[in-house]
């Protein structure tokens, strides 16, 4: 049974749900499912914008099927060759072998790497190109390094349509939602969206800033924003753009403390939690606690996108950090995470160290991370003489919120 | 293009030229002989609104652009290179380091009649130990609650003590070099701020320079100007600004000499025509001309580059060094072109001639400049080399004052010891419980195995009692002897002392006892091992034994009284510094995301640690994943 929605006049949304998938990437754990989003523009000539995930194939060629209503294929606009968009386009090649695909050349190397059988059915456009289809004219324009080299969005400049491949994508799957002012996105769908943008582009930040920058004389005519993944946006550009500004810039979207442990028997986690009543205490408002062993990772980097402040609370294993923090800032590492003030606790029954190697990473791998100077040694557990210097550190925090 | 100012900059030239000649020149010889300041004419200035020239209208400047300030600057040098330095360090150094890192409030309070010229404006950035190395800067500034406490001194600031507001350097982060400086806003008459004497000067006589003093001045943390930690960033981008304002300034003593010169070559007539037509002479003049129009066009150049928002740092530094040093060429052959009549007192060119050697050496030596200007083609020097300066590892406890009392009696030694804590800020009429918790007390006396018999443990509690201070001891006599209790021992392990005051009594300082003090504001040692690792940790120290030095210190510090309760303590807490960008642009390839690191360099394409992406060869390609340089954008 065929499942698809009209956007505007003349373009459809011929994308498919998925929510059997438990890790998006094989990585990041997926509560709500994802949905893989593809567009159809009936014009003279019919135009297909990327494809989807093979888990969904079926379904997405049921929905193109009864879409084109006998007409036949004639074009596929290729934006991101990612496989959870592109490993359909065999299936839709040996099903309309009259269309024609249309992207650029790292796309085009990228298809023959992954054994698309493309033959001479393809036409290269280059940045600043545009094709006409009939009413509609599309202009191409790359998005190098969002999140792939290939990566480019389109632009229907006839009615303002903006494919925007991975860009404004989120998780969760769009269960009958088409478009983004139909739900509370920033109650329900921001968390996700950033957990996605942060998590899969997050290292990427200057190369979204350069298109952003290159998207600006663009906006005035942009009507909907029609991304791989989640909503479609129609409305209210300027809060997710806002949004996408913040994360790019590794800018904090609030002045609040993520407190992040490492606790084996609870002692480092009272600590955690300590801190966390005296900051509420002193007024701060906006406080989370997370224990990294069963948080994924994921939700501590989106998390640490939206705060200024992070505490990370480690005990010390095998001489060392605790393998789970340690993870955590390999992958901030990994993102490009910067510009966020940090505290530090260590616990340590015999020789605590990883509070000062926490420092050292934080120092030495990331950039312009300020670690606050109070130091917190924790010996097994706390003890009242160490709430002095907890609340010393709390109010360092405090302080530091101010600034 | 064009290298010329417009009509606007050649109208305020007019302007100011008239103004120069008329209301500075004829006192120029006086203000040189008396050493005295142009108060007068600086206020006119104010009037004129040429004291903030480059600022914006709403901070009262006079909303105009770099060349301008400089064109202003060079024509008062031209007169008097005194006056030159006035406005360049008024307006460069101490104006507007307010306006391009000051808050809204700081600006509204001090930038605006600065601008205005109601106030003169300083710098103080340099100390003896540390003038071309800003990382030596020894001047503190502690955080006292809502204040800094600001100690120390500052050598050579030009416009004190005539100016009211100075931006001055001091360290809140001690012992990380540069990143542990902080900037702040102070205001002459504040309590403890005096000046020293005034400096009996070579050339620029007209302006003043003197010595700042800081003695416990109470600093608002609303007069922190930026961050904590980035003073050093905030005094480099200052100097590089400044020394556009000294190019003018060497620019306007040259250009003054020159135009001497040659007028009096024209009227000095020898072998039957003037001297200007001797070849000799003309070929000195032909020289002296084309380094003043390559130098004019370095410096415009330069302020050019700065009201494009464009960088800048290396073009001024070079403008700064090639104008003074062929400055002095210049006045050098002009005096040369006077002959004997140059060399008399009283002569314009012989009071050019001293001002224009101060403008090799000041902002930023000639040999800096060319670090500076050597460092933007080149890079920073590479890791390998700082990264060994920075393994010499300090004390445990952070650099201290390490003063060891050893002149005189026993007796002498232990005043003077009572007096440096009083100095220090310490009040001995106040005490507290001795039994308070390590880590809440402000003052701990702590006994080491060196304290001997338990008997002693007597002396120690006396101590404490006379001192106001807890009782801690190190591990082995909490755990060995048992003296304490085992809650009461100081340690990396133990108990952590962060107040204020700790004085050590028989404790050698163990690593792990040294690690458990390192925020103490004061370290105190009393050991009769002189060669105690304590003693390398400490503020002060004294050398003796406890029997003998104990006694004494208790008598010292009793004023017979019964102790007052103390106040809640004010813990001083340590800054923490803040991470700032590197200098360097980075970049990012299109086709991978590999980001090129300078201070890495790119060893499989050749290309050396501390290369800057700039100075790439067009050739190199990103060694990930192989695209072009163009390819990479800047983040």
């Amino acid at each position: 049974m065929h499942c698809t929605r009209k956007v505007t006049d003349n373009l459809y949304w011929v994308g498919a749900n998925e929510h059997r998938l438990a890790l998006f990437e094989n990585i990041h754990p997926l509560t709500k499912g994802v949905s893989y989003n593809s567009y159809l523009l009936l014009d003279d000539k019919t135009v297909l914008f990327d494809t989807v995930d093979w888990s969904v194939c079926r379904q997405f060629l049921e929905n193109v099927a009864h879409v084109l209503n006998g007409r036949k294929l004639d074009y596929l606009v290729i934006n991101h060759l990612e496989p959870d968009h592109a490993a359909s386009i065999d299936e839709v090649l040996l099903r309309y072998p009259e269309v024609k695909l249309i992207s650029n050349e790292k796309a085009f190397m990228q298809m023959r790497q992954f054994g698309f059988n493309i033959d001479e059915r393809y036409e290269e456009i280059k940045e600043g190109d545009t094709r006409s289809f009939g009413k509609h004219t599309i202009a191409f324009v790359y998005a190098p390094m969002v999140h792939w080299p290939e990566a480019m969005v389109s632009f229907d400049t006839t009615n303002g349509v903006l494919f925007a491949a991975d860009a404004f994508g989120t998780f969760n799957a769009l269960d009958g939602v088409l478009f983004a002012d139909e739900v509370d996105f920033d109650r329900d769908w921001l968390d996700e969206a950033r957990r996605y943008l942060t998590n899969i582009v997050g290292k990427y930040g200057p190369h979204i800033q350069a298109l952003l920058k290159k998207a600006t004389p663009l906006v005035p005519s942009i009507k909907f924003i029609c991304p791989l993944h989640g909503p479609i946006w129609r409305k209210d550009f300027g809060y997710i753009i806002e949004k996408y500004d913040k994360w790019s810039r590794y800018e904090p979207e609030v002045k609040g403390v993520l407190i992040i442990y490492a606790s084996m028997y609870g002692n480092t986690e009272s600590a955690a939690v300590a801190l966390a009543t005296k900051l509420r205490e002193k007024g701060v408002k906006d406080v989370a606690v997370r224990d990294v062993s069963s948080t994924h990772v994921s939700w501590l980097i989106s998390e640490t996108f939206k705060y200024s402040h992070v505490v990370l609370a480690s005990v010390t294993y095998n001489l060392g950090i605790y393998p789970l923090i340690h993870n955590y800032l390999m992958d901030m590492k990994a993102l490009n995470l910067q510009q966020r003030t940090f505290a530090v606790i260590e616990n340590g029954t015999w020789a605590p160290k990883a509070g000062g190697l926490i420092r050292e990473f934080l120092d030495k791998e990331l950039k312009q991370i300020t670690v606050l100077g109070d130091e917190l040694t924790i010996n097994s557990s706390m003890t009242e003489e160490k709430d002095v210097e907890l609340d010393s550190m709390a109010d360092s925090i405090v302080e530091s919120l101010k600034g | 293009m064009l290298y010329k100012p417009t009509d606007a900059h050649e109208a305020l030239r007019a302007k100011v030229r008239a103004f120069a000649e008329t209301e500075v020149k004829p006192y120029a010889f006086l203000m040189d002989k008396e050493n005295e300041f142009p108060t007068e004419a600086v206020k006119k200035m104010g009037e004129l609104g040429w004291m903030g020239i480059p600022f914006p209208k709403e901070y009262g400047g006079a909303g105009l652009d770099n060349i301008s300030y400089a064109i202003a600057v060079e024509e008062l040098a031209r007169v008097d290179g005194g006056a030159g330095v006035i406005l360049s360090a008024h307006t460069s150094l101490g104006a507007w380091p307010i306006f391009a890192f000051g808050t809204e409030e700081q600006k509204k309070k001090y930038l605006i009649p600065l601008a205005k010229g109601e106030k003169i404006g300083a710098f103080g950035l340099t100390e003896p130990n540390a003038g071309s190395d800003a990382g030596g800067t020894e001047t503190t500034a502690d955080r006292d609650g809502d204040c800094y406490i600001l100690n120390g001194g500052k050598i050579f600031i030009t416009n004190a003590d005539k100016a009211e507001i100075y931006v001055v350097f001091a360290v809140t982060t001690p012992d990380i070099g540069t990143r542990g400086i902080s900037a702040f806003i102070v205001e002459k008459g504040w309590a403890g701020f005096t000046f020293g004497d005034h400096y009996d000067k070579l050339g620029i006589r007209s302006s003043s320079t003197a010595e700042l003093i800081f003695n416990n001045v109470k600093v608002p943390k609303e007069n922190l100007l930026g961050k904590e930690g980035e003073g050093f960033r905030i005094a480099m981008s200052t100097l590089d600004g400044g020394r556009i304002g000294i190019a003018a300034q060497a620019l306007g003593i040259s250009q003054g000499a020159y135009e001497s010169a040659l007028e009096y070559s024209k009227e000095r007539v020898q072998f039957g025509k003037p001297i200007c037509f001797q070849q000799s002479i003309s070929f000195k003049l032909a020289d002296m001309a084309t380094k003043l129009r390559a130098g004019r066009l370095l410096v415009y150049s330069s302020a050019a580059l700065k009201d494009e928002h464009q960088p800048y740092g290396m073009e001024s530094a070079m403008a700064k060094q090639f104008v003074s040093d062929n400055g002095l060429e210049i006045v050098s052959e002009a005096l040369q072109i006077f002959g004997g009549s140059g060399y008399l007192k009283g002569m314009d060119i012989e009071r050019m001639y001293r001002d224009a050697k101060i403008c090799t050496i000041y902002e930023g030596t000639n040999e800096i400049q060319r670090v500076v200007i050597a460092a933007h083609i080149i890079g920073k020097i590479p890791k390998s080399e700082s990264a060994a300066k920075a393994k010499k590892a300090g004390p445990i406890t952070g650099e201290r004052k390490n003063e060891i009392f050893k002149t005189g009696a026993p007796k002498e030694q232990v005043a003077a010891l009572k007096a440096a804590l009083e100095k220090d800020g310490y009040d001995f009429s106040i005490g507290i419980d001795p039994n308070t918790p390590i880590v809440q007390a402000e003052r701990v006396v702590s006994a080491g195995k060196g304290v001997g018999e338990k008997k002693n443990m007597k002396l120690i509690e006396d101590l404490a009692l006379q001192a106001g201070a807890a009782i801690g001891s190190s591990r082995p006599v909490a755990e060995t002897l048992r003296y304490l209790p085992i809650n009461r021992y100081v340690g990396m392990s133990g108990q952590k002392f962060s107040g204020n005051l700790y004085i050590a009594v028989g404790i050698s300082g163990a690593g792990q006892h040294l690690k458990g003090i390192k925020n103490a504001s004061t370290i105190v040692a009393i050991n009769n091992n002189a060669s105690a690792p304590i003693f390398k940790n400490c503020d002060y120290g004294i050398v003796g034994d406890l029997n003998v030095i104990l006694p004494l210190l208790i008598a010292a510090l009793n004023n017979g009284k019964p102790k007052k309760p103390a106040p809640p303590m004010k813990k001083i807490k340590r800054a923490t510094p803040v991470k700032l960008p590197p200098l360097w642009k980075a970049h990012i390839c299109n086709g991978c995301g590999y980001e090129y690191n300078p201070d890495i360099g790119d060893s499989e394409g050749g290309v050396s640690a501390g290369t800057l992406f700039e100075n790439l060869p067009d050739s190199w390609i990103c060694p990930e994943c192989g695209e072009d340089k163009n390819q990479f954008i800047e983040v």
